[in-house]
């Protein structure tokens, strides 16, 4: 096994980088016979990685521990589960998860494009493979998947114990599905720079693959977030720890980009601006990794110092700055006619959301990086912790979320005040009645009253657009109004898909801020028996139980909830003890309502005082963070799903396309 | 006024608020970050600031009262051949080395508190030489850790 995947990475490599010279010469010469080898020669690669990944799972399942890599992530005494998902537990099998991905998303966009865009695909199939070959030479060279061991080892070292556990099964390839199609568009947007094919082609044939990989970035996030608060144990699910912002920064870029590419559609501007984010997003998936994996930055996650680092940062840096060559070198050819017209106007409200995500994944970016820059400037090591993080986002949030509400609204070009009073009247006045109401029950925070009102004007305005839209349809096509919602929503999925999206943003908007502000701590030492009071519920320690497997020691604690004297729930957190590599780990307990979530840690056990040690969160509103993300994943769902019309306006801008030669391209402009 | 500047104005506004929430929230939140050898040379300007100190755990002078939950022990400087945070491993503490005592109060012992770990004590440092930390945070030994010799064979 180890020999067939070993040979298969070296084939795969290989034709990597014969791909790349077949694409580049096809495309220049026009040789119809290589660009279809060149195909050929990607479908193949990506068979030899898929031979590379079934050689090393079927390794791990085996557990054979001639392998290096089997052996220091799984033990015979692993669940089956986790010794699939220990394909990402270290670093060899990262990459080589990754380079999958990239390979599989390479294949299928060369099946895509054998006809369409002969022009810029041989290129953006050139850039991809180009990515694949700095992986593939990491994994053939630097970090190998199938090392031998010198010695069989009669068991592995076994997997981290934080890792066992279903969150962070899917939490990694979801981000890296996320990461990795993010490729897609940045190579395409490569291949018109090359070229010179600078109209907006490059967006549209990729737009589902950009919406795909903020799709995942979303969930890779919210599952990572998720892993924190049920595993970690301290109650949060967000620190602002580098490791979490790597993957943050990619988001905030790729959602900038998903709203900018739309002013470059209707209006034809932006073209430079949308080159440089979706650059940004490429690099943020790459200085991602390389910060998790260099231990430049100290995180609490701590990948730490794997000699990794060096070649990611070589070659972050020569593929930024070749882009931003290949930038700089067709800026006279990106330049456009149209102009911003009024502050009062869609591509204005665009402009300032663009800024805003910008600046806040700067902000991230800056606090993430401020150690090593402060370091290198002054000499000493200053951290900014999660206030720093929080003072500078914390009104950018607001201000995105206002926005929200204003962008999809307000006309494009320019609004007239008129207009604008008569279309946000009554989600204006609904978000103020909101942060009444919370005034009156007695909320006094001023963010937390404007977090209320300005959700609720952004609901307030979705729920307008939803009744336009169906009152029309009702009206010309004469349908009942469920009916016509559904017709609505699937005529003009890209753009009710994004209204669901934003819903699910309030939502989880809504819930952040009440956990943040609302979040009450109660830590107790107690014996048995004894009572314990967390805001409105009593909890009683009845006792602790203690279960083994030969994999893992469970000390699960019971705990009963009561409530105005009625018992509600009993709780059961425990701490695990993982044999294999002696280390214990926390299972929470959570009782999860719609109003607040009752958290409840087994912090510690003390043998000679027979004293338990609980730690107690309780979150109001955190449920609707996840209730959020489900909905924002839906509403991804629905954007993504493929639209008749849109397919037929891609087949004309390509034909519009053909028809126009590279050279001198006019500006096109689309109503 | 040219529309095109009107709308420079308006993005340069922005830019410079956003720039301007950045630099006071880092003049607001900066933390010293510093291991234990630094904070013992530089002492005494380093009086009642927050700071984060890594250091290891000196083993055998841990106090833990779960009652209080209140944690006490001493921190020194790692040796520098493997200042990297790693696993539980012996330590020699060379004698003369600087050590620190830590008081963390009102929280529960981490997990992973060990003799010999490595940690990173965040709070202020008193007149006495005292950390009264805020938190103690264990770094969790990384799914990507070098492979210490010869576990694997064990």
């Amino acid at each position: 096994m180890p020999l067939i995947g070993q040979l298969a990475l070296a084939l795969a490599l290989i034709l990597a980088v014969y791909s790349i010279i077949a694409n580049v010469v096809g495309a220049r010469r026009s040789i119809p016979t290589l660009l279809a080898s060149a195909r050929h020669a990607i479908w193949a690669y990506c068979a030899m990685v898929t031979v590379a990944v079934a050689a090393l799972v079927i390794s791990l399942l085996r557990s054979d521990f001639s392998l290096e890599y089997v052996a220091s992530y799984t033990s015979y005494s692993l669940p089956t589960f986790y010794k699939i998902t220990a394909l990402w537990g270290g670093q060899q099998g990262s990459l080589l998860l990754w380079t999958w991905l990239l390979s599989l998303f390479t294949a299928i966009a060369a099946f895509q494009n054998r006809r369409r865009n002969p022009e810029i695909a041989p290129y953006a199939l050139a850039t991809l493979a180009a990515v694949a070959i700095f992986f593939l030479g990491m994994l053939n060279f630097v970090t190998r998947p199938f090392d031998m061991l010198a010695a069989v080892a009669r068991d592995g070292q076994d997997l981290n114990p934080l890792l066992q556990n279903y969150w962070m099964a899917i939490h990694p390839p979801s981000l890296y599905t996320g990461y990795v199609s993010a490729s897609v568009p940045f190579a395409f947007a490569s291949g018109a720079l090359i070229t010179g094919r600078l109209d907006d082609a490059w967006i549209r044939s990729t737009r589902r693959w950009a919406i795909f990989s903020w799709f995942f970035l979303t969930l890779g996030n919210l599952f990572g977030a998720r892993w924190a608060y049920e595993v970690l144990g301290w109650g949060g699910y967000w620190a602002w720890d580098p490791v979490e912002n790597a993957a943050f920064m990619p988001w905030l870029v790729m959602t900038a980009y998903l709203h900018s590419v739309m002013i470059q559609e209707r209006k034809d501007m932006l073209k430079v601006w949308n080159l440089a984010l979706i650059g940004m997003a490429f690099g943020l998936t790459l200085f991602g990794t390389f910060i998790t994996r260099s231990g430049v930055i100290s995180s609490v996650h701590s990948f730490t110092q794997s000699g990794l680092g060096p070649y990611f940062l070589t070659f972050l840096i020569v593929v930024v700055a070749v882009y931003a060559a290949l930038l700089i070198w067709r800026l006279p050819k990106l330049r456009s006619p149209a102009e911003f017209e009024s502050y009062l106007s869609r591509e204005a409200a665009f402009l300032f959301n663009n800024l805003i995500l910008v600046g806040i994944a700067f902000a991230v970016f800056w606090g993430t990086l401020f150690p090593v820059l402060s370091e290198a400037v002054r000499g000493v090591k200053i951290t900014v912790g999660p206030p720093f993080f929080d003072t500078v986002n914390a009104p950018l949030a607001l201000g995105l979320i206002f926005l929200m509400g204003f962008g999809p609204l307000i006309a494009w070009r320019r609004s007239s005040l008129d207009s604008l009073a008569k279309t946000f009247a009554s989600p204006a006045i609904f978000g103020l009645v909101t942060g009444a109401c919370a005034f009156v029950a007695g909320l006094r925070q001023w963010y937390v009253l404007a977090a209320l009102s300005l959700g609720a004007f952004v609901l307030g305005t979705i729920v307008v657009e939803f009744r336009r839209g169906v009152g029309a349809r009702r009206h010309l096509v004469h349908e009942s109004a469920p009916a016509a919602l559904v017709n609505l929503v699937a005529k003009n999925n890209r753009r009710y898909g994004g209204y669901i999206i934003h819903i699910g943003v309030v939502m989880a908007f809504v819930g952040i801020v009440a956990s943040s502000f609302f979040r009450t701590e109660i830590k107790k030492s107690v014996h048995e028996g004894e009572f314990f009071q967390v805001g409105p519920y009593s909890l009683q320690y009845l006792g602790i139980e203690t279960t083994e497997t030969p994999h893992v020691e469970t000390s699960r604690a019971r705990i009963e909830v009561r409530r105005d004297g009625k018992p509600i729930a009993m709780m059961l957190p425990a701490k695990l003890f993982f044999k294999r590599n002696q280390q214990p780990a926390t299972a929470v307990a959570i009782r999860s309502t719609p109003a607040a979530d009752l958290y409840v840690v087994l912090a510690g056990m003390d043998d000679q005082t027979g004293l338990v040690t609980f730690q107690v969160f309780l979150t109001p509103l955190v449920f609707w963070l996840w209730a959020g993300g489900v909905v924002m994943a839906f509403g991804t769902v629905i954007a993504m799903w493929p639209n008749v019309r849109e397919r037929a306006a891609i087949a004309a801008s390509l034909r519009a396309a053909a028809e126009t030669p590279a050279v001198d391209e006019p500006l096109r402009r689309r109503a | 006024m040219p529309k095109k500047l009107r709308f420079a104005i308006g993005a340069g506004l922005m830019v410079a608020a956003i720039a301007y929430l950045i630099v006071t929230a880092v003049r607001n939140t900066a933390e010293y970050y510093l291991t234990v050898s630094e904070v013992k040379a530089q002492q005494a300007a380093l009086d009642g600031q927050m700071l984060r100190v890594a250091g290891r755990v000196v083993p055998g002078t841990i106090a833990w009262n779960p009652a209080t939950l209140t944690l006490a022990f001493g921190i020194t400087q790692p040796p520098a051949q493997d200042a990297a945070p790693s696993g539980v491993r012996p330590v020699a503490i060379t004698a003369g080395g600087a050590v620190f005592h830590v008081i963390c109060r009102g929280q529960p012992k981490p997990d992973m508190f060990a003799p010999g770990r490595d940690v990173i004590v965040e709070g202020r440092l008193d007149r006495d030489g005292v950390i009264e930390a805020r938190q103690v945070l264990t770094s969790c030994p990384s799914k990507y850790a070098p492979k210490q010799p010869g576990a694997a064979a064990q």
